[in-house]
């Protein structure tokens, strides 16, 4: 009998297993719960597989769609605001899976993990955005039908005021999209996509300069249009025309390439992965449960295709969102908040629910670093693109003209900050094959911005 | 009843309130009952009974805590005889419900003897006998009175207290609300069959719980959970299946009566034993008849038809397999019980390999193995038996079409929501749609998924009666396992624990693959939750199976299975014992409380029949079972009180 005693512990051992096994499960159930009620086929909230339930508005309390009992939706009355969100709402059949309507349909329904869906009305929930129907319809026209994306948000609050992707649509009249399309019509290129970066990606590799050369105010560099990295004629790092000696400043100023690609040579594989990483680049944010897409960098250990991967070329390929953050972060001194998309929701009884509130990244640059890239930023403005170009606007920005190779069009970039008060903004705008950076980005940066601020 | 109907359909806003009123009074009635019955089966410890003792070499006396005992040299034996010369494990006393004990020699090195006499085979043993083992003399010694009396007290102490009608009401008001309940989401158009299972449950309940209290059983907290479980069952089936509820509630009933009736084969350990031949035919014959005439259900072949009745017969024959793999501590020894065991399983498995019924097959598989490893506890043997059946069972997985599926999706359900995973994807949207309290009972969805009630029924549960509720049926069930390991201590007979324990690891593991298949922490196996999983054999198997743990309970007045006839004739008798003992009687009151039973004793001889133990003062003449041939070597009255005290004074 004694040994039976001992030999039962194997029952208790299946215990083990099932109570671990539950409490596995209710781990789970915690995390996915939204997801899992938000599946098609759950009849609480959805019917015949279009949610049936919830108003989604923007920060100003303007309609983005409205789900019916039937499973309808009916989308803002204006085709711009409904073409240039489409993206953030997402379409009647569910193609746009980053859509609000979707990624936040256990939110509208009103799951939470104590309740499920129970509901005592069938009153809707009411979920307010953070983006501005009309920023974003400004932002829309800018682009003027140029594939590409904006993305504007507060880098004190983390909250988006704008972000557009395109090609879109209007929600209430889909066009016919054949199954090999490659335009990304259904992707918010903003947080799914990633792109060459061009001399935006000259930040980071001034970021390391700065950081990790004693002597970089010091560094002078002579840039007779081209840079030999070996013998053979691709071995070489060119710019568009020489532009004599500079220093770092001069050189992120004029976004000389050679100066560039010699910064990051000194600097090397092992500092420019790390500032990289650093910087949150390679990372992923999650605005309020969406998942952004991670950069990918590649640096080699050396020569002309380290020179190219600190430039922005070579296999640079930058998510814009990440971008946005990081110019938060140059504005910020140091960390950024994480951007987020979700500003408020009323529940059916008319109070507040909660949506969480504002998170900060880890740091992403160093305080001192920041401030003096910051002055450069701003020393670029000055000099090179223009004040006057972007009127009552106190900007700090880098341009960058990502060459693709095949006689493409370049992609325009326009990234950085404005600094005010009232509008403490980062922002970041590809217009794809769209031509010179400064100009054409810059452009609708300007347009972007100027709404933002009130100058209609 | 109509009346509440039309209320419900005219005002649909009061069912509204009612159901978030209600599905919290429910998940707290839930805590109340279960945390009363596992308090109460939990916190008491099964009282451990000195059945004899044993006057060792060394002079030193040491108690027989079960009827069967090994005594050895080995550190894990029962009575440890720490001498060279006696084996390991030397031999075995055991006594049987008469008090009759037996030794019998295990094939030692030394040999054993009986007052000098060399023995080989289980051998009568009398009080005051000397057994000599490898040279080493025992001496067999009645317990004291004044012992008997504090073993009494002990097993009272287990049982005083116990409320057993706090839970009952609670599971009354339970069917009560769930009845209304029902009315709010369905209203008017609720069947009248519905309604009169739930009355009829109720009126069983109650009937049953009194019928033990007449019986003077104090405890019933087992049944207590699974009529609590039951309840849950039926409203699972009468919001999926209202035309079979009344089905399921039959099902219930003859579950009860299966496991009265068990319980009544079980207390008598020699009845219990020998019944296993006939059940090993039965089940024989049953899984034949699956075989040649089961009906093809999902791919597997486990069902057959029966006069218009669908029935598994493997859930039957889960009973006759813990039957049979159960053995007492000299069959434990024996090379043909093992052998029987042996074959019996190797047929059951081939009999579900043959139906394709992949999950039972498995909860067969490890309930075969925990038997084999509570008969031997050779952990290594098990690890090759395991390994050698998992190729196999790889091989099986790698060849049956419907099994591969299940495994190819395991874990990531989520990839394939309208293919492989279609069942655990809709079951966990169901389930978190329900939070902690449901969306009540009726007003689920989930409902239309084909064994949505059955293989998926946590989540069935999870969706409308919620998380809590749905982990509480499955803590009631871990409840009763726990208290079948922790009843070992004081257990009797090999053949109770082993029964008791592979039952509940049968249970334990059928849940397990239940509960984690259906969420996706483990492959779906597509078998039923006990006692609450839709269909008719699984719950009359489940009552089956609930009356090997109820036969572990040892407390006074605890269980049928176990009882003390005293106990019905005379309670105050016991009492005035008690408080004897709490005086701290002396000898003087020792000698009058003989003298008493003296007085007493015809009246207790004139309830002849099976007895478990005695709890008199003074052990009554053994009496045999009618038609039992009576001891040879018993001595008449070598019982008595009056030798009880000769031995104490002499041997004490």
């Amino acid at each position: 009998m004694k040994k039976l005693e001992r030999r039962a512990i194997l029952c208790l051992a299946l215990v083990l297993v099932l109570l671990g096994g539950i409490g596995y499960y209710v781990t789970r159930l915690v995390e996915y719960g939204g997801d899992w009620v938000s599946y098609p086929a759950n009849k609480h909230i959805y019917n015949n597989g279009y949610i049936a339930k919830g108003v989604i508005y923007d920060r100003n309390g303007k309609l983005l769609v409205k789900n019916n009992s039937e499973g309808k939706k009916v989308y803002n009355d204006t085709e711009g605001i409904r073409r240039a969100t489409v993206h953030v709402v997402g379409d009647k059949v569910g193609n746009i899976a980053t859509g609000a309507n979707i990624v936040f349909a256990d939110k509208l329904v009103g799951y939470n993990f104590i309740d499920g869906t129970y509901t005592t009305n069938d009153k809707s929930r009411e979920l307010y955005l953070t983006i501005d129907a009309d920023v974003c319809r400004t932002a829309n026209q800018a682009l003027d039908g140029r594939d590409g994306t904006v993305g504007v948000y507060n880098y004190k609050t983390g909250e988006i005021i704008c972000m557009v992707s395109s090609p879109n649509y209007d929600p209430n009249n889909p066009p016919e999209v054949s199954s090999d399309d490659d335009s990304g019509i259904y992707i918010n290129k903003f947080i799914s996509n990633r792109t060459v970066p061009g001399s935006t990606f000259k930040l980071i590799t001034a970021t390391a300069a700065i950081d990790t050369m004693d002597d970089y105010e010091d560094f002078t560099y002579t840039c007779k249009g081209f840079e030999q990295y070996g013998k053979a004629k691709v071995d070489r790092v060119k710019c568009a025309y020489p532009h004599g000696t500079v220093d770092i400043q001069k050189a992120l100023e004029v976004s000389c390439n050679c100066a560039f690609g010699k910064l990051a040579s000194e600097v090397g594989q092992k500092k420019m992965e790390e500032y990289t990483q650093r910087a949150g680049l390679l990372g992923r944010y999650s605005i309020d449960g969406i998942m952004t897409l991670p950069s990918s960098i590649e640096f080699t250990s050396g020569g002309v295709s380290l020179a190219w991967a600190g430039i922005g070329q070579y296999h640079d390929l930058v998510n814009p969102c990440s971008m946005m953050v990081y110019m938060g972060a140059i504005a910020n001194h140091g960390e950024a908040p994480i951007p987020r998309i979700l500003s408020k929701m009323k529940l059916p009884s008319g109070l507040p629910g909660s949506v969480g509130d504002t998170q900060m990244t880890d740091e992403l640059i160093n305080a001192d670093t920041a401030k003096t890239l910051a002055r450069y930023m701003r020393l670029n403005v000055e000099n090179n693109y223009g004040s006057y170009n972007f009127p009552d606007l106190k900007l700090y920005a880098k341009s960058g003209t990502a060459e693709l190779g095949d006689d493409k069009s370049p992609h325009a970039w326009f990234v950085g900050f404005i600094k005010n008060e009232d509008y403490p903004y980062a922002f970041v705008c590809l217009v794809e094959n769209g031509g010179r950076g400064a100009e054409v980005a810059g452009n609708v940066a300007n347009q972007v911005l100027q709404k933002i601020i009130g100058n209609d | 009843m109509e009346a509440l109907a039309t209320l419900f359909d005219s005002y649909p806003a009061l069912a509204t309130y009612y159901t978030t009123a209600a599905r919290w009074i429910f998940v707290g009635l839930a805590v109340f009952i279960l945390g009363k019955t596992a308090l109460s089966l939990l916190a008491r410890r099964n009282p451990s009974e000195i059945w004899a003792y044993l006057r060792l070499p060394d002079g030193s006396v040491r108690p027989l805590t079960h009827w069967e005992n090994v005594i050895g040299r080995a550190r894990s034996s029962d009575i440890v005889i720490d001498v060279m010369t006696v084996s390991r494990n030397h031999g075995t006393l055991s006594r049987d419900q008469y008090g009759n004990w037996r030794y019998n020699d295990l094939g030692s090195k030394g040999g054993s003897l009986i007052n000098g006499r060399s023995v080989y085979q289980s051998t009568p043993v009398e009080m005051g006998d000397t057994i000599t083992l490898g040279g080493a003399d025992c001496i067999l010694v009645p317990p004291s009175l004044k012992e008997k009396q504090e073993n009494i007290k002990q097993r009272l102490r287990s049982t005083r207290g116990v409320l057993p009608w706090s839970p009952i009401i609670a599971i009354t008001i339970f069917q009560i609300m769930t009845v209304m309940q029902l009315f709010a989401s369905k209203g008017s158009k609720l069947p009248f069959t519905v309604l009169l299972s739930f009355l009829l449950l109720t009126i069983v309940m109650w009937a049953y719980c009194i019928f033990l209290r007449i019986m003077s059983n104090r405890a019933f907290e087992m049944e207590a959970i699974a009529f609590f479980l039951c309840t849950l069952s039926l409203a699972v089936v009468s919001t999926s299946e209202p035309e079979s509820t009344f089905k399921q509630f039959i099902a219930i009933v003859i579950g009860i009566i299966i496991y009265t009736v068990m319980m009544f084969f079980i207390r008598n350990l020699e009845r219990g034993v020998k019944i296993r031949n006939l059940l090993m035919i039965i089940s024989v014959a049953l899984l034949l008849f699956n075989v040649v005439f089961g009906e093809e259900r999902n791919g597997a072949t486990a069902w057959v038809s029966i006069g218009g009745y669908n029935m598994q017969p493997s859930e039957l024959v889960k009973i006759a397999f813990i039957f049979i793999g159960s053995a007492t501590l000299d069959e434990l020894y024996e090379k043909r019980n093992l052998t029987v065991f042996m074959i019996f399983s190797i047929f059951c498995l081939g009999c579900l390999a043959l139906m394709n019924d992949f999950g039972t097959a498995l909860i067969f598989f490890v309930t075969f193995l925990i038997i084999s490893f509570l008969r031997s506890g050779e952990f290594t043997k098990l690890i090759l038996v395991l390994g050698v059946c998992a190729v196999g069972g790889l091989m099986a997985i790698r060849f049956v079409g419907h099994i591969a599926n299940r495994f190819a999706t395991w874990g990531h359900v989520w990839d394939y929501p309208d293919a492989g995973g279609f069942q655990q994807v809709r079951a966990m949207s169901a389930g978190a749609s329900g939070g902690l309290a449901g969306v009540g009972a009726g007003n689920g969805w989930f409902k239309s998924i084909f064994a949505s009630n059955a293989d998926l029924v946590f989540c069935y549960i999870q969706e409308e009666w919620g998380l809590i509720i749905a982990i509480l049926a499955v803590l009631a069930i871990i409840i009763l396992g726990l208290y079948a390991v922790r009843s070992i201590k004081s257990g009797r007979s090999t053949f109770y624990t082993i029964a008791a324990c592979s039952a509940t690891s049968l249970l334990i593991f059928q849940s397990t693959l239940n509960v984690l298949g259906t969420v996706d922490v483990l492959p779906f196996t597509g078998v039923t939750l006990p006692f609450v999983s839709n269909g008719g054999t699984s719950m009359m198997s489940s009552w089956g199976l609930l009356a090997f743990l109820k036969a572990a309970d040892t407390r006074q007045g605890a269980s049928i299975a176990v009882k003390d006839d005293s106990e019905d004739n005379d309670e105050l008798f016991i009492e005035d014992y008690i408080a004897m003992a709490d005086e701290e009687a002396s000898e003087q009151r020792l000698a009058q409380a003989q003298k008493t039973q003296r007085t007493r004793s015809p009246h207790g001889q004139s309830q002849p029949g099976p007895q478990t133990r005695s709890t008199r003062p003074a052990p009554k003449q053994r009496q045999p079972e009618q038609g039992r041939p009576r001891n040879p070597n018993l001595r008449q009255g070598d019982v008595e009180i009056t030798d009880f005290s000769q031995l104490e004074d002499d041997d004490l």
